[in-house]
């Protein structure tokens, strides 16, 4: 019998083949049982407050109120044009909007920068050991390391320092530029957009918006496109480089997402935030005998860890852990009463943790000198004593267990089960597995490009970015997902959104069903799920690499590809800088949130033509999600025409 | 270049504009009341049948079909417009093809293979799901160059995957003088394109026959031809737009086209592959199709292919004939110890095959000795049954009985090509040790041609046969302890599964309760599993709940409860490639039986086919079940209802078939004899009433026994 035939014993499904997806409004009705528990609790929530901040200012949310300078704040009105120094519209929303950008380009980057510092410690027999070798000796090859004959552990230090002198060198360009096409390095040399070291862009930048420097809209926009550079192809990209040889480059494997992977009868533990030098010690501490051993003692089946944000994001493609849900969960998370422990690392944290876990059993800890909250336990993480740290830390989530109300605990149901864990290197895997060794060569995209170009898959889209409340949290990024991929759209999605695609199931086999005949074809040959999990949002760096990649692979610049980037429910500063750089990389951008800049119409025009003009891509804005999905399938099909295909 | 999908597109428009005028020239010449069918099938027009849900009966419906299949090409810019457009462009060509069988039952009078019967369809069912058959190959269009047509098309034999061929190609084989045909598993379809209606046919209704896919279910016929047809499509270049079209549904499908055409091509992974290099084509589309071919590497000088299983050496083109109707041949296998055998030991006992003249009669007997720590006697038989599938799958060699009863034939052809006497015995060799590699760890054989040896050693097997024979003959399902399941054609029929008893063989007659036990015995975890039937709930009608607790979970739930010996409650299932149909005869109160073979009329006013397509697909159909030959004459067949008793309607070579045994059950169960002469066949009668007749004639027992319904 042929094995492909014994593989598939089950029955024959009849046309009866959607798959069971959650929707939002299951995902809604279950945070409206939470809420009810928390008006139990007296626990406030992000809607109580959102309410209580309505209306919201419209001067701030165009971003013409100015408070730079201690003679503000000023603001734009039909009467008052110009601020007290005369900047105008544009300028005072210019310079907020890169502000934006250089404080997201700070946050992951300095998370990078952590991260390699915790490579640069790393030894045979310490926490943190590398995993990856490979990969770490094709980066010192790429920066001109000696590797013969050496430690590895020697290389690693040597890599590290020059990562870490990314961030201050006095001279040149980043190194990872050269990682692009040709023709987006002499485009980015030429228009002025490849970023120096990564600090001085981020320090240029809040320089050259301080009172009384630059006033031109346009000058503030090239250098958005710049610091976020330093970001997407400087600190993110380092980051992503040396969380892989840390703790290993991703590869496809299973697990489940939203709060229904929380357990009843056990320990639970959430790890929540952006950098997993200490989650993936947590996840470690409690796999030991030691502890789980201790779980039972009290009275618990286990331990069981579960993720939250992009945290959850990088343990789970290395892990399996699952995932608890993305940003606007959080509070969720705690309201079901069954969390002994949040722990958190940075970013997108809510200082209104604190208050909540106070209703409840949950011990809230935080673990960084970065995000300090009144409220929490702070346990500050050192690398160096980062196992025993966690341990404790284990310890007293599992003591806390006794301390849990039963009356206060509803865990709701819903979970899907999701395959996670897509960088560029399982994507090439996995295409590996559809070529023909008699005419195809191996270890390329080309398979996803013949694919495109037939028209099999009418392009790609790359779903990234955050939950805002301005929108219905999940909304924007599953129904465009859904219109995409009934339209032979392939996603790859990182952060927030690749959460909100597990939850919906979108990131399940079976969502194949939901495609069009072209993608679903493509998955079942290839045996991928349809929204490819590619990370955390500081591995949005890998979707440059794949975009340039597969430009390369086809001979073809970056604007040209029918592939472009969507952020439906952006919030964070962190969204800016991403945004800046994917456009200056020459991916078309769609947004589902406006920039704060509507009060200037010149921002405005920039932001959308004006940087085609020096990246060849730009925003596309609309808050409608189904009209911002029409938007990105007329653009892909645009480019398809454009390349006769 | 031109884009894909348009090319799909615009290939469906062509196909769909000649439908077009075929139906109308059809409407003209025939009128719109004018019956529509093809030969031999039960499932109407399989392609309209599977993509619409409708019967095709007569032109106007046609016609009506035709308008809906156009909607298919709606030229929608998407995989699925294009997949769509692919279907359409079948149907279309269907339509054309219809409206040829609508003018003649046989239009392409022998010259092309057309239409496929559903017979011809269920005789693959074991073979693609044991494997024999690894795949299909539809190759259109022709080669670079004769040689090179016959090439591959011998490539494709020698590897056992089904040809068929549409177009120039059939031209090459032909001036090439190959042998073509269904039993040698290469199939001149027909001249153009369109004939590609056929094989579609033929795979939708193997969907309907062995996967239970309803008719109108697109989604289930692409899940089961993908999953579980392995087919694969060769064009040659030039492949205009209509090739391209149908080449659309093909990949629809699951069925990857390999091309050499480069010109406005665009290569799509696993799907659409160009392959400039033809000689490659072979290992190209297996790598596509992910057939994986099993070797057995034999040291013969001819082919070895189960393609080859199906062919017939004439008396013209034989060199040698050793016929044990005529003279003393025989084949047996014994087991020995293994210091008394020699591994891969041939010995060849008298003259060889050379040293008789051409064409002249000569006797052979075949002594396998086989020996290992798992050998249990009772596998004996069934190693030695095999024994004419292995022979026969040698190029230019035919082999057919068993035991003493074998006929083979060899080729001048193989003859020519340095086949002689001892390389029966490497086959026998190489085919005991692969196929039983768990069992057998030594095998030996000896080949006897003297006539005077054979008469001894023929007496001796004699001895061998009858002890087996009672061995077999007190092998009953009470006697055992435990029954086998057999699910291995669920690669093709996922929700069937077969209860194999010692007096109940599997409904595909090749699996007897033996067989499974060594099935078991090589590979406890594989298609056969013990059942044991210890929780009795009735054992007159059959009903175990050890063999209920096995179905349900073999099946996937799909079935509750089986019995062993009643067709009328919760009658077992069949996958689709039985032997034989029964079906309960009203006016009677008998079963009509008929055999795959028998494409005639039935009492019931309803051929083998029309019976077939009753039950099939893991399906419960009271009143109509599949089953082997060998289970007419067994005192369990429908047991609950009376016995082989009631059998009023045999086709006469299947009466033939089963007749010694069948009298033989009858007079121990009811004291009758010769209870096969008052049994009709289609020589008496393919009528109701004239059967009644006919049984209140030959005073048969069925008509004193309770109403069946």
């Amino acid at each position: 019998m042929d094995n492909s035939a014994k593989a598939n014993m089950t029955p024959n499904p009849t046309s009866n083949l959607a798959p069971n997806l959650t929707t939002v409004e299951q995902m809604e009705a279950d945070a409206a049982k939470l809420k009810e528990l928390a008006c139990a609790a007296c626990a406030e929530t992000w809607d109580d407050r959102r309410a209580s901040q309505q209306p919201q200012c419209v001067f701030g949310e165009s971003g013409i109120c100015c408070r730079i300078c201690s003679m503000g704040p000023c603001r734009i009105t039909k009467k008052a044009s110009r601020g007290i120094c005369g900047a105008d519209a544009h300028a005072i929303a210019g310079r907020h909007y890169l502000r934006m950008a250089a404080a997201g380009s700070a946050a992951h980057s300095d998370h990078g920068r952590e991260i390699a510092h915790v490579l640069h410690m790393a030894s045979p027999d310490g926490n943190y050991r590398v995993r990856d070798e490979q990969k770490l000796l094709r980066l010192a090859a790429e920066w001109g390391v000696e590797t013969e004959g050496r430690d590895i552990y020697d290389v690693a230090r040597e890599v590290s320092e020059i990562g870490l002198a990314e961030y201050g060198k006095p001279f040149g360009k980043l190194r990872f530029l050269s990682r692009a096409t040709k023709e987006r390095q002499e485009l980015w040399e030429r228009t002025g957009v490849s970023p120096r070291a990564i600090d001085r862009e981020i320090a240029a930048s809040l320089h050259m918006t301080t009172m009384g420097n630059t006033a031109d809209p346009e000058a503030l926009v090239r250098q958005s496109l710049r610091v976020g550079m330093a970001d997407g192809w400087g600190g993110s990209m380092m980051g992503t480089e040396f969380t892989d040889i840390l703790f290993g480059t991703p590869t496809a494997r299973a697990t489940e997402s939203n709060l229904g992977v929380l357990e009843k009868d056990m320990v639970n533990i959430i790890v929540h935030g952006h950098d997993p030098a200490f989650s993936e010690m947590v996840v470690l501490a409690a796999e030991t005998k030691e502890l789980a051993d201790y779980a039972r003692s009290k009275g618990a089946k286990g331990i069981n860890i579960a993720g939250l944000c992009c945290t959850a994001n990088e343990v789970t493609m290395r892990h399996g852990v699952r995932m608890a849900g993305n940003f606007l969960q959080q509070e969720n998370a705690l309201l079901t009463g069954a969390v002994e422990m949040i722990c958190v690392d940075v970013q997108c944290i809510f200082p209104a943790l604190a208050a909540l876990a106070g209703c409840f059993h949950t011990k809230f800890v935080t673990t960084s000198p970065i995000a300090r909250i009144p409220g929490s336990i702070y346990v500050e993480f050192r690398p160096e004593t980062a196992m025993e740290q966690a341990m404790q830390l284990v310890r007293e989530a599992v003591g806390n267990f006794e301390n849990r109300d039963a009356a206060k605990v509803f865990i709701p149901a819903s979970k899907q089960a999701a395959v996670v864990g897509y960088p560029n290197e399982q994507i090439i895997r996995e295409l590996d597995g559809v070529t023909n060794s008699h005419v195809d060569a191996r270890g390329s995209y080309a398979p996803a490009i013949d694919s495109i170009k037939a028209g099999v898959l009418r392009g790609a889209v790359a779903m990234v970015g955050c939950n805002n409340p301005k929108v219905r949290p999940d909304y924007s990024h599953i129904e465009i997902m859904k219109e995409l991929l009934g339209n032979d759209v392939l996603i790859v999605a990182s952060g927030c959104s690749a959460q909100a695609a597990a939850k919906a199931g979108l990131m399940s086999r079976e969502a194949r069903f939901i495609c069009g005949a072209g993608l679903r074809r493509v998955c079942e040959l290839v045996g991928i799920p349809p929204v490819l999990h590619m990370g955390a949002c500081v591995d949005i760096s890998r979707m440059m690499l794949l975009v340039n990649e597969i430009a390369d692979d086809w001979g073809v610049d970056v604007t040209q590809l029918p592939i472009v980037g969507c952020a439906p429910e952006w919030m964070s500063e962190k969204a800016v800088a991403i945004a800046n750089y994917v456009v200056a990389t020459g991916i078309d951008t769609y947004l589902g949130i406006e920039p704060q800049v509507k009060g200037s119409e010149r921002m405005m025009e920039l932001i959308t033509e004006g940087t085609r003009k020096i990246t060849g891509a730009g925003y596309v804005i609309n808050t409608d999600p189904r009209e911002l999905a029409a938007a990105i399938l007329a653009g892909i099909e645009a480019k398809r025409a454009a390349l006769g295909i | 270049m031109k884009l894909l999908f348009d090319r799909v597109f615009d290939g469906a428009g062509e196909m769909l504009a000649m439908a077009e005028k075929e139906i109308a020239a059809a409407t003209a010449e025939l009128g719109e009341a004018a019956p529509i069918s093809m030969p031999n099938t039960a499932y109407s027009l399989a392609c309209h049948n599977a993509y619409l849900g409708k019967q095709i009966r007569n032109v106007s419906e046609l016609a009506r079909g035709f308008s809906e299949a156009k909607e298919w090409a709606s030229g929608e810019r998407r995989l699925g417009g294009a997949f769509n457009a692919g279907f359409a462009t079948f149907m279309a060509a269907e339509a054309i093809e219809a409206c040829k069988y609508a003018r003649s039952p046989d239009p392409y009078g022998g010259e092309y293979h057309g239409h496929m019967s559903d017979a011809e369809v269920r005789e693959l069912g074991v073979p693609l799901v044991t494997g024999d058959i690894p795949g299909f190959v539809v190759i259109i269009g022709s080669a670079p160059s004769d040689e090179e047509a016959v090439e591959l098309i011998r490539g494709y034999q020698s590897r056992a995957i089904f040809v068929f061929l549409i177009g120039g190609i059939i031209g090459q084989a032909r001036r090439q003088n190959l042998n073509m045909g269904f039993p040698v598993r290469v199939v001149a379809v027909g001249p153009d394109i369109w004939c590609a209606a056929h094989i579609i046919s033929f795979v939708n209704r193997a969907a309907m026959i062995f996967g239970a896919v309803k008719p109108g279910d697109r989604e289930a016929f692409d899940h089961y031809t993908f999953h579980r047809i392995r087919a694969f499509v060769n064009a040659f270049r030039p492949v205009p737009d209509i090739v391209v079209a149908s080449g659309g549904g093909a990949i629809a499908m699951g069925f990857p086209v390999v091309t050499d055409d480069a010109a406005d091509m665009w290569p799509v992974p696993k799907s659409l592959i160009i392959q400039q290099n033809t000689a490659d084509f072979i290992e190209t589309s297996l790598e596509a199709r992910d057939i994986k071919i099993k070797v057995s590497k034999i040291d013969i000088p001819v082919a070895y292919s189960t393609a080859f299983e199906g062919e017939i050496v004439r008396r013209a083109d034989m060199r040698a004939d050793m016929d044990g109707s005529r003279s003393d041949c025989f084949e047996l296998v014994v087991s020995k110890e293994a210091h008394e055998i020699e591994d891969h030991s041939i010995e060849l006992i008298g003259p060889d095959i050379d040293e008789a003249e051409p064409g002249a009669r000569t006797s052979i007997g075949f002594v396998c000795e086989v020996a290992g720590k798992a050998m249990q006697s009772d596998f004996e038989p069934v190693f030695e049954r095999k024994f004419h599938n292995f022979i026969n799958c040698v190029e230019g060699v035919m082999h057919t009985g068993q035991r003493d009863t074998i006929h083979i034939r060899v080729s001048k052809a193989a003859f020519d090509a340095g086949f002689r006497a001892r390389h029966f015995g490497e086959v026998l060799y190489a085919k005991v040790k692969s196929e039983y590699e768990s069992v057998v760890d030594k095998c030996a054989v000896k080949i006897y041609t003297v006539p005077e040896q054979l008469k001894e050693l023929r007496a001796k097997a004699t001895e061998i046969y009858n002890r087996r024979d009672e061995r077999l003959g007190s092998l009953t399902d009470e006697s055992v302890d435990v029954f086998y399941d057999c699910i291995l054609c669920q690669s093709f029929s996922p929700a069937h599964v077969c209860i194999v008893t010692p007096e109940r063989l599997g409904l595909c007659g090749a699996v007897s309760w033996l067989d499974a036990k060594a099935t078991n015995e090589l590979d406890a975890n594989g298609p056969c599993q013990r059942v044991s039937k210890q929780r009795v709930v009735d054992e007159n009608i059959g009903i175990w709940e050890d063999v209920n607790e096995r179905v349900r979970e073999a099946s996937h739930g799909s079935l509750e409860q089986v019995t062993l010996y009643s067709i009328m409650v919760d009658p077992m299932t069949s996958c689709g490639c039985f032997e034989c149909i029964c079906g309960i005869e009203p006016f009677s109160n008998g079963v009509v039986i008929v055999n795959r073979e028998h494409d005639g009329m039935t009492p019931l006013g309803m051929t083998f086919s029309e019976m077939a397509s009753m039950t099939g697909g893991g399906v419960q159909t009271p009143g109509f079940m599949g089953h082997g030959k060998q289970f007419i004459s067994s005192a369990k067949f429908m047991k609950a209802e009376g016995g082989p008793a009631r059998i009023v309607w045999m086709p006469k070579a299947l009466k033939e078939t089963v007749g010694a045994k069948l009298n033989g059950t009858a007079a121990r169960l009811y004291g009758i004899d010769d209870f096969v002469s008052m049994i009709a066949d289609e020589t008496v009668t393919e009528d109701a009433e004239a059967l009644l007749e006919f049984l209140g004639g030959s005073g048969h027992p069925v008509l004193g026994m309770e109403p069946l319904l």
